[in-house]
């Protein structure tokens, strides 16, 4: 791909962005079970707060399986943009869509949304805490992040679960670790991007991206 | 003290199938604790003796590793013990003092279990050392994760990571023990934090029986774990994952002085203390449930926890 086709691709992403700054969260039932909505349409929630993120966000609804209750709060802020009412009281199947919370983009996030649609992101395989390998632990800190090159197969994080550790491999095109998204030692949610790799080649426009965002946006 | 401990397949088998150890288990009907030891029976289908190493996880995952294209896998449950351990550590950068008269030694254990299951294993491994202690009239408890402490002193270490090497990338859990048994002295900075079965009982116990007898209770423990699994598999997709005690969890509460204790936690709580709280619950996961002075409920999954009160 030249730079010119990204930068068609680019300027259509941030158009995207432009004319609507919003995520748009899905929320799925986590496991089957009786659903009783905590929150309506148009309801603006709170996402997850406190020093260590301990302190629970707006409940959204209660899932009742076997006699046990568990009750699911949101992880982000936003507005209620959507909700399916025809669902309250009744039995529904694992994964089925119950709401969506329509998160407002900051500048920061927007880069970050646009930078994951760029980069190779290595996801966490499980809840865990993570920390990087002693190898590269010691090449960031003496030159930065940014300035380490990891290989398909290098071993580059730990993940540490009930005292266990499990080394994770890089598994995507080589690259430098541009985008760390965990601290070392932090619980990240299965799932969630722990970094993000950029082949070299692709830098400039990463650049780019970020300073045109920076400069562009209100 | 040579510390040299003799113990052979044989030998241990023909101890799990005897009365002793199944009188341990009184409480378990036969078709149960029959099943529990099936799983667990490759414990120590292979062992090897060492006069000394510098450590038994380093071997274990050479051997892991040279498995070439046309070779069987090690064997799961392959064990290497040594008298004693020249470069001995523990989590992080930490030393583990391990002299002759000790219990050291590393298992590889097959990693053929669910990820929900698999995390149980150090909570499991925890139990059957505790157990082991416990069965040589020594009242240890377990320290959430798996610290094994008698009073406070440490006597026993785990460690547990996932290793895959060989031709075919195998996958194992590997899992480093340590106990301190017949030896007595310590260097200045552990005296006061350490103990060992000979200090607290007033006598030596008999290594090779008592090595014998942790591997036995590893058999059980690590074999509760897929019995767990087992009957989790067992019960209709709209029921799993219901909240409900599980076997191994169950297990470790009745090893664990650590519920009801004020506490410090932190991911390496002697570097980087987090936070004070009352340890609260440990949940169906074996993640432990923390309640800080706020009255809000962290959940913790890894990390490591000091006592901050007497029991």
């Amino acid at each position: 791909m030249s730079l010119a086709q990204q930068d068609i691709q680019f300027d259509e992403i941030l158009s995207r962005y432009r004319s609507d700054p919003f995520d748009y969260v899905d929320i799925h039932a986590v496991h089957a079970g009786q659903v009783r909505f905590l929150v309506e349409e148009g309801s603006e929630v709170e996402g997850v707060s406190g020093e260590w993120k301990h302190i629970p966000g707006t409940g959204l609804f209660e899932i009742t399986r076997e006699r046990n209750a568990k009750v699911i709060t949101s992880k982000t802020n936003g507005v209620v943009s959507s909700l399916n009412k025809e669902l309250d009281g009744e039995f529904v199947e694992a994964g089925t869509k119950l709401l969506t919370i329509k998160h407002p983009l900051k500048k920061k996030e927007i880069i970050e949304s646009i930078l994951q649609e760029v980069l190779y992101i290595l996801p966490a395989p499980e809840r865990a805490r993570y920390y990087f390998s002693m190898d590269v632990q010691s090449r960031i800190n003496q030159k930065g992040a940014r300035s380490v090159v990891v290989q398909h197969g290098d071993e580059i994080i730990t993940m540490s679960l009930m005292k266990r550790d499990t080394p994770v491999y890089y598994t995507g095109e080589p690259g430098i670790i541009h985008s760390v998204y965990f601290k070392p030692g932090d619980s990240v949610d299965q799932g969630a991007p722990l970094m993000g790799v950029c082949p070299e080649e692709k830098l400039p426009l990463i650049r780019k991206i970020i300073t045109r965002v920076k400069a562009e946006w209100e | 003290m040579t510390g040299k401990i003799s113990l052979s397949p044989r030998f241990l088998d023909s101890y799990r199938r005897g009365e002793t150890f199944r009188s341990f288990f009184k409480e378990q009907p036969d078709r149960v604790f029959e099943r529990v030891m099936r799983y667990g029976a490759p414990v120590g289908c292979r062992i090897e003796v060492h006069d000394q190493l510098p450590r038994c996880m380093d071997l274990l995952r050479e051997q892991v590793a040279a498995v070439g294209p046309e070779q069987p896998p090690l064997a799961g449950g392959t064990v290497i013990l040594a008298g004693k351990l020249t470069g001995g550590n523990g989590r992080f950068d930490r030393e583990w003092f391990a002299p002759p008269g000790g219990v050291w030694l590393a298992l590889a254990w097959a990693d053929t279990l669910l990820p929900e299951y698999g995390r149980l294993l150090p909570l499991a491994v925890g139990s059957a050392c505790c157990q082991a202690v416990r069965s040589c009239g020594v009242e240890a408890h377990v320290k959430w994760v798996n610290d094994i402490h008698v009073a406070g002193r440490k006597i026993g270490g785990i460690l547990c990571e996932t290793f895959t090497g060989g031709a075919a990338a195998d996958r194992y859990h590997l899992i480093g023990i340590g106990i301190n048994a017949n030896n007595i002295d310590f260097p200045p900075d552990l005296q006061a934090t350490a103990t060992s079965m000979h200090a607290v009982l007033g006598r030596p116990v008999d290594l090779d029986g008592f090595a014998r007898r942790l591997l036995a209770f590893l058999s059980y423990h690590l074999g509760l774990v897929h019995y767990c699994e087992e009957l989790e598999l067992r019960r209709g997709p709209d029921e799993r994952g219901a909240r409900q005690e599980n076997l191994v969890v169950g297990t470790w509460r009745r090893f664990s002085d650590t519920l009801g204790r004020r506490v410090m936690y932190g991911y390496d709580v002697v570097r980087d203390p987090r936070y004070r709280a009352v340890a609260v619950d440990i949940d169906s996961s074996g993640a432990l449930v923390l309640q800080p002075a706020d009255g809000c409920r962290l959940v913790e999954n890894s990390g490591e926890i000091l006592y901050l009160d007497s029991p």
